[in-house]
């Protein structure tokens, strides 16, 4: 029980931002002042090796702390925090999708906003517009009744306009869906590689999908 | 907390080698010295029994240990060769349904005091079976093969192992031919790993004395084979345990006859 009492009442340091400040020159900056004895690290987007790591250790351990938990963005830090004995977790900037319920996704507005990619089985649905962020992963599918916008890779069956707007549009930052469908009906996706760099877009015209690039605008309404 | 790794090794799909890298991981880490207990959850069709070479020592297995008619000790089967390895199979074939995920959590609970390495193999699917295995990880290894349905599979079974809070996940790209990966025959390391967004845990490559190793019942990783996939999954183990090896290069994998010559005339000898 003394153990777990300890881990709540351990203070967070968060290492500095990459492009600030390396971690080794702000951690004495950090601990000043630290009385607890046990201390979480959050090691924020820094990708921390095994030597790293035994090194902000015994650096932790110089000014008489003790690592209780290590929090990080990447993957590769959580694994060899693991690999150590570390009781790490990755607190993940792109959420899994299980975590659809316990965070709801922001609203504003007419938009649904959802970070994490969709992975093969995973199906997103709304009534509203949908902006994701991350990619759709073949064998996934996001639908809406409003557009969907996904900034990342395209790679699954998308559905826009869903209830039969068929003003609906579906813009992707790398389009190569395996089908896509706009109000009741479906294209295959293209089979040539799209161009890459280029965001590209599939709205109805002539009452076919077709792909151009994205528009910054809405295309007026027909 | 105890720092004893829990690793569920699944694929979602089946025949790609989940149970062939439980085998080889399992005494990689024993030979390295950790003590490691591989438990096998795909208790409908039990294999990993045969690959160790344990099939005829078995004589408990998990259901007795929980029902409380043996002891955890009794039910465990030592590896012959290597001491630091058990097998602990979980239950009889026959009886399929008594398999709870809150039994697999008793069942690790037990295996946690004794153990710095629990393997979970895991198998195939993603129903009943899957979630039983997975209520007890920590940490996952999924196993993929270069083909479409595997890749697509695997990513279904990641899907799934974040919303249990499995982490981290690491990937194994096996049955890798670098021959058709460099004339592009194959998907290449670069798709897998851009379509599954995992970290790579080791690249095993095709290799023909699997099968042998697997019907002998003697895990490749036993003895000190020159075969790449010992020596990969020797790697495998070893990166698990923290150790910092690069990852082979397929496009830098022998090639034929001639580039083996080049390799040995490329060797000091003296």
């Amino acid at each position: 029980m003394a153990c777990k009492q300890q881990r709540f009442t351990g203070m967070t340091l968060t290492l500095p931002d990459q492009r600030a400040r390396h971690w080794q020159d702000a951690l004495a900056d950090l601990l000043d002042g630290q009385t607890s004895v046990s201390v979480t690290v959050d090691a924020g987007d820094w990708v921390l090796g095994c030597r790293d790591l035994q090194e902000l250790l015994s650096l932790l351990q110089q000014e008489g702390h003790v690592l209780d938990r290590l929090t990080s963005r990447v993957p590769e830090t959580v694994v060899s925090a693991c690999s150590l004995g570390l009781d790490a977790a990755l607190c993940a900037l792109d959420e899994p999708l299980g975590a659809l319920d316990r965070h709801p996704s922001s609203e504003s507005g007419e938009l649904l906003v959802h970070q994490g990619t969709l992975r093969s089985g995973d199906h997103l649905e709304s009534e509203r517009s949908i902006l994701l962020y991350g990619d759709v992963n073949p064998g996934a599918r996001i639908s809406s009744a409003g557009d969907v916008f996904v900034w990342g890779r395209l790679r699954g069956v998308a559905h826009a306009g869903c209830n039969g707007s068929t003003s609906a549009r579906i813009v992707a930052l790398q389009l190569r869906p395996l089908q896509l469908r706009i109000a009741d009906l479906v294209a295959r996706g293209p089979d040539e590689l799209p161009q890459t760099g280029l965001a590209e877009q599939a709205c109805l015209q002539d009452g076919s999908i077709s792909i151009e690039p994205a528009q910054l605008q809405r295309p007026p309404r027909p | 907390m105890s720092t004893t790794r829990i690793i569920l090794i699944c694929s979602g799909k089946g025949g790609v080698g989940k149970t062939t890298t439980t085998a080889n991981l399992g005494i990689a880490l024993a030979r390295q010295g950790a003590k490691t207990v591989v438990l096998d959850a795909d208790f409908g069709l039990r294999n990993l029994d045969l690959l160790l070479g344990l099939e005829n020592r078995i004589v408990y297995t998990a259901q007795e240990v929980l029902a409380e008619t043996c002891r955890l000790e009794q039910a465990l089967v030592k590896h012959k060769q290597e001491p630091n390895l058990a097998l602990l199979p979980a239950g009889n074939p026959r009886m399929l349904e008594w398999l709870t995920p809150k039994d697999m959590q008793s069942i690790v609970a037990l295996l946690e005091q004794q153990f710095d390495y629990v393997l979970i193999d895991c198998p195939a699917g993603i129903e009943d079976g899957f979630k039983n295995a997975a209520a007890a990880a920590r940490e996952a290894v999924v196993v993929t093969t270069p083909e479409v349905a595997a890749v697509r599979d695997a990513d279904r079974v990641i899907g799934l192992l974040n919303t249990q809070g499995v982490t981290p996940v690491q990937l194994v790209l096996n049955r890798v031919r670098p021959k058709m990966m460099s004339n592009q025959e194959m998907l290449s390391v670069d798709d897998v790993t851009d379509i599954l967004a995992l970290p790579l845990l080791g690249l095993v490559f095709e290799d023909e004395q699997v099968i042998v190793s697997t019907n002998r019942g003697e895990p490749l990783t036993l003895n000190d084979a020159a075969s790449p996939a010992a020596q990969a999954y020797n790697n495998i183990a070893r990166r698990l345990q923290g150790e910092d090896i690069p990852l082979m290069d397929p496009s830098k994998a022998r090639r034929g006859l001639r580039a083996r010559m080049r390799n040995l005339m490329q060797t000091r000898i003296f």
